[in-house]
């Protein structure tokens, strides 16, 4: 067999994953194939979930939305929209990194990928908001785990271990996800001028505050000027904090925030419209449009984002000058590598920076030769992925399911 | 209820005093007189009771790491524990095992705000952590009720949640690392002070394993700065319907508060006579709602509920008006367990969690049921998460009530899954609810849990018998299929 099967429900999922082992025939799973994340691999037969959408059951005083795995990440986001509700996680849209426009993709991709964005540090990752899914592994068998209530304990919690599987463990066919209510107001307090050690200085805090704060990132000069803001100024480095609540609430916390940095010689405030719209351009990565190079995140701890930008995003003195930028309240880098650097030195000396930190680098962008030959993680010790093999064999004994995506050889 | 144990290993028993001898070279805390070990031949779930060969308390990672290569290289089953405190029987000891006790694993070994983050030994108990880091106004937010005894290696081993889940997660959600030790003797870190790690989620994957997947060595975990103000506001219901409708409506006014708790009558009037706690005695419900944040936040959050349960006919209402008025709301919810001791000799905890709508429904039943079995329940129910908790009253010097009260409590979880919700909310399956399984999952649902326990522990040697229905499989009715013949070794001793 080879060719695109493209199923439309689980039961055709199972019979073709099952025909698939038995013949021992390697499958590549795609969504919407809007993520080019990952390993490049090659199979005789691609499974194309697009058909595996719609909405299965939306409860929204229940707090938690079930749809088939590769409904479209928009719709859900709409549908909860319409009820005063969202996800919690925010979702990315990684459009425009790939293609340069909007498009949020699916579901099941996003899921895959355990994709989250700026409300990251407060709010979870995707991960914490899965609550259960069905979905069928590589002998073709429907498996489920989870539910639909938040506290659960009955059993592994395959929940977070299909969050980030990138489709090697088994096929998504339904998920249940957490949905939170939409804060009624908020406003974004914006410090100026701060070089990058400041800007970690700053986080750590209002870290240390209770305010509550739900999205911290920092924009330095060469990364700002792609924001087209009537209320912002974009010829400065930029440091946002984002306050979310009712709107006296707000209003009052931002108040504490500018008594906080009252000696800082420029500020200002985007209110509700304009800071949304900072925060879904800073989220979905806008400054990284459509970019021919390397793109990678490192999730680190706040203390090393500091000495990290400082080794490979922003020295005079060594000439190096990657663009990036600083989310999750210092937790995350961001960073685009120059492409001309044939041998990606510096992806081999951001990944000893991360082993000796224990950091974790990400690779969500580069070049066919490089998908195709290196890792675009870290590097998982001997131990991890003699282990990780062991799991990805106990659903996927025969590792048909996008093998090699994440590990060569597994 | 007849506990099934997996089969004892006559070698490992027949060569007990070589193991002991073996494992007092590698470890000087081996413990095997029977004095010794009696206080851990059981843990929370006191109806079942079993000494191990021998109990180790082990001081450092090497040692357990070395305790158990020992013990996989011999096929010699290991139990992990840490305080003991589980509810549902997961450090129960085995016959032929070798109990590893984390106790002296007792270090806070880091405070660090900068990265909001505190790394302990699995043995510091929960409370111990916000102890650690409140002088700076921080705090560890799951806040099981056992807080100040259970460590917090059983929180993650259990996946333990508190009154604040729904607004702050259970431990899954604030858990940044460990460091675990396989059934081979493999040290593995995942995770630590970053956000994402590695691969696949294995820190979400050993939260809640409830032991069966490695020892955990030590813990990364998350602190959250204490909000500003906190209050609370009590509101009694002349049904339970209206109480219900009631966190329906303040949720989907999209108020998420730091907790939301349910009494029915008999559990008000047990901690209210137990506590002094001044709650109304004449609803059949009583709901405490704590909101918290900045203090206009909360002000503003504490009308809309108080408007809400007017509208849903809420018979009395109070808002707490200082912080002692608040503890006091919280004082006789939190003394549900030694209430419930004054008024019956004994009861059982169980644990389901169902969708918040339900709660009209599951309660109507359950008084049925305890009609029909005669034993007494008193109801609390986490509402915010769905969680609920009836306590059913029996006396074990009955030797018939504690067979009736399973019974009665079987029929309550399978009842919770029927309407939509779950076996076990925090407390774990463990022994417990290991044979109600089937209820909830079919066979290729637990042959794949079973695998991936096979991917970390080949052998089966970490927390045998634990979780999942042992020599069975689930038959397409969802009914546990007894193989004859199998049961000729001894069910554990009952009290
Ligand atoms: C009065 C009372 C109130 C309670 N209230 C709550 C509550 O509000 N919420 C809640 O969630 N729970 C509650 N519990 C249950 C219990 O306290 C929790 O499950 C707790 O997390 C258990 O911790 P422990 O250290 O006592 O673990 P133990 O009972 O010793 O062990 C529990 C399980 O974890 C495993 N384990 C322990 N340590 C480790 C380790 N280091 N590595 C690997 N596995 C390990 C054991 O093998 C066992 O399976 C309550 C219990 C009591 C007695």
């Amino acid at each position: 067999m080879s060719g695109v099967f493209q199923p439309a429900n689980e039961s055709q999922i199972s019979d073709f994953i099952r025909d698939s082992a038995k013949s021992n025939n390697p499958i590549e799973v795609v969504g919407y194939n809007t993520k080019a994340i990952g390993r490049y691999i090659q199979c005789s037969q691609t499974l194309d979930l697009s058909k595996i959408k719609g909405i299965v059951e939306y409860m929204p005083e229940e707090l938690y939305i079930k749809v088939c795995a590769n409904t479209s990440m928009l719709e859900v986001m709409d549908l909860l929209k319409s009820k005063k509700q969202m996800l919690g996680f925010e979702p990315v849209d990684y459009g425009y990194l790939y293609y340069g426009k909007s498009n949020y993709g699916s579901v099941g991709g996003a899921i895959g990928c355990n994709l989250s964005g700026s409300r990251r540090f407060k709010a979870g990752a995707l991960r914490d908001h899965l609550l259960g899914f069905r979905a069928v592994n590589g002998s073709g068998e429907i498996i489920k785990s989870g539910g639909t209530v938040v506290k659960n304990v009955t059993g592994y919690d395959l929940s977070k271990l299909v969050a980030g599987s990138y489709g090697t463990l088994s096929v998504l066919s339904e998920v249940v996800l957490k949905v939170l209510p939409e804060p009624e107001y908020s406003e974004t307090f914006i410090i100026y001028n701060l070089d990058s050690l400041q800007a970690i200085n700053a986080f750590s805090k209002v870290m240390k505050t209770s305010l509550e704060i739900s999205g911290a990132c920092y924009f330095p000069k060469n990364n700002i000027n792609f924001f087209r803001l009537n209320d912002l100024d974009n010829t400065h480095s930029v440091l946002a904090l984002r306050v979310e609540g009712p709107k006296k609430s707000v209003i009052e916390r931002v108040s504490s925030l500018q008594s906080i940095f009252k000696e800082m010689k420029k500020t200002t405030i985007l209110e509700l419209y304009q800071s949304k719209l900072f925060w879904k351009i800073a989220s979905n990565l806008e400054c990284f449009s459509n970019s021919p190079n390397v793109v990678a995140k490192i999730s680190l701890a706040p203390t090393d984002a500091n000495s990290f930008v400082k080794q490979f995003c922003d020295d005079s003195i060594i000439g190096i000058n990657n663009k990036y930028f600083i989310d999750w309240a210092g937790g995350l880098v961001w960073i685009e590598i120059d492409n001309l650097d044939p041998s990606y030195l510096i992806i081999e000396k951001i990944k000893k920076f991360c082993t000796q930190s224990n950091a974790h680098m990400t690779i969500v962008k580069s070049n066919m030769t490089y998908r195709s030959t290196g890792s675009f993680l870290t590097s998982a010790s001997d131990d991890l992925k003699s282990l990780t093999s062991r799991i990805k064999k106990s659903f996927d004994p025969k590792s048909i399911l996008n093998p090699g995506k994440m590990y060569a050889g597994i | 209820m007849t506990l099934q144990m997996p089969q004892a290993d006559e070698l490992v028993l027949n060569n007990k005093e070589n193991i002991i001898l073996d494992l007092k070279k590698i470890s000087s805390n081996v413990l095997f007189e029977n004095e010794e070990i009696t206080p851990y031949e059981t843990d929370g779930l006191t109806a079942y009771k079993q000494k191990p060969i021998a109990v180790v308390l082990p001081e450092t990672t090497d040692e357990v790491s070395k305790v158990l290569s020992y013990c996989f290289n011999n096929n010699v089953k290991v139990v992990p524990r840490g305080a003991g405190t589980g509810l549902s029987g997961g450090a129960l000891p085995l016959q032929d095992c070798i109990l590893v006790g984390l106790g002296k694993f007792n270090k806070i070994l880091e405070t660090d705000f900068e990265n909001r983050c505190v790394v302990a030994q699995p043995g510091v108990t929960n409370l111990a952590i916000t102890n650690a880091v409140q002088h700076e106004g921080f705090y560890y937010a799951p806040d099981p009720s056992s807080q100040i005894a259970c460590s917090i290696g059983g929180n993650i081993a259990e996946n333990s949640g508190g009154v604040h889940s729904l607004k702050y997660g259970t431990t899954t959600n604030n858990v940044l690392g460990v460091e675990m030790v396989l059934m081979d003797g493999t040290v593995l870190r995942i995770g630590g002070k970053n956000l994402d790690s590695e691969g696949y989620d294995l820190l979400g994957l050993i939260t809640g394993s409830e032991g069966l997947l490695g020892v955990i060595t030590e813990v990364t975990v998350k602190i959250l700065k204490k909000p500003q103000s906190v209050r609370a506001v009590l509101i009694g219901f002349d049904t339970i319907e209206d109480s219900g409708n009631c966190v329906a409506d303040i949720i989907s006014k999209g108020i998420v508060p730091a907790g939301m708790e349910i009494m029915d009558r008999p559990l008000i009037k047990a901690t209210d006579d137990y506590a002094k706690a001044g709650y109304p005695r004449d609803v059949e419900s009583l709901l405490i709602v704590e909101l918290d944040g900045t203090e206009s936040e909360v002000d503003i959050l504490i009308e809309k509920v108080l408007e809400i349960s007017k509208a849903n006919k809420a018979s009395y209402h109070r808002a707490s008006a200082s912080d002692e008025e608040r503890l006091r709301f919280w004082k006789g919810r939190k003394a549900a367990f030694p209430a419930l001791g004054v008024i019956s000799p004994d009861y059982i905890c169980m644990d389901g969690s169902i969708p918040r709508n339900k709660l009209a429904d599951v309660l109507g039943e359950i008084y049925k049921m305890s009609k029909k079995y005669g034993l007494g329940v008193a109801n609390c129910f986490h509402a915010g998460d769905g969680n609920l908790h009836p306590l059913i009253m029996y006396d074990s010097n009955n030797p018939k009530e504690l067979k009736k009260a399973e019974e009665f409590g079987a029929d309550i979880l399978k009842y919770c899954v029927k309407v939509g919700g779950v076996l076990t909310g925090e407390h774990g399956v463990g022994i417990e609810k290991r044979d109600l399984m089937c209820e909830m999952f079919n066979d290729n649902d637990i042959q794949q849990q079973l695998r991936l326990k096979k991917a970390f522990d080949d052998k089966n040697l970490l927390n045998p018998g634990k979780v999942y229905p042992i020599l069975h499989r689930c038959a397409e009715e969802g009914r546990i299929h007894i193989h004859k013949g199998k049961t000729k070794f001894p069910d554990l001793p009952r009290f």
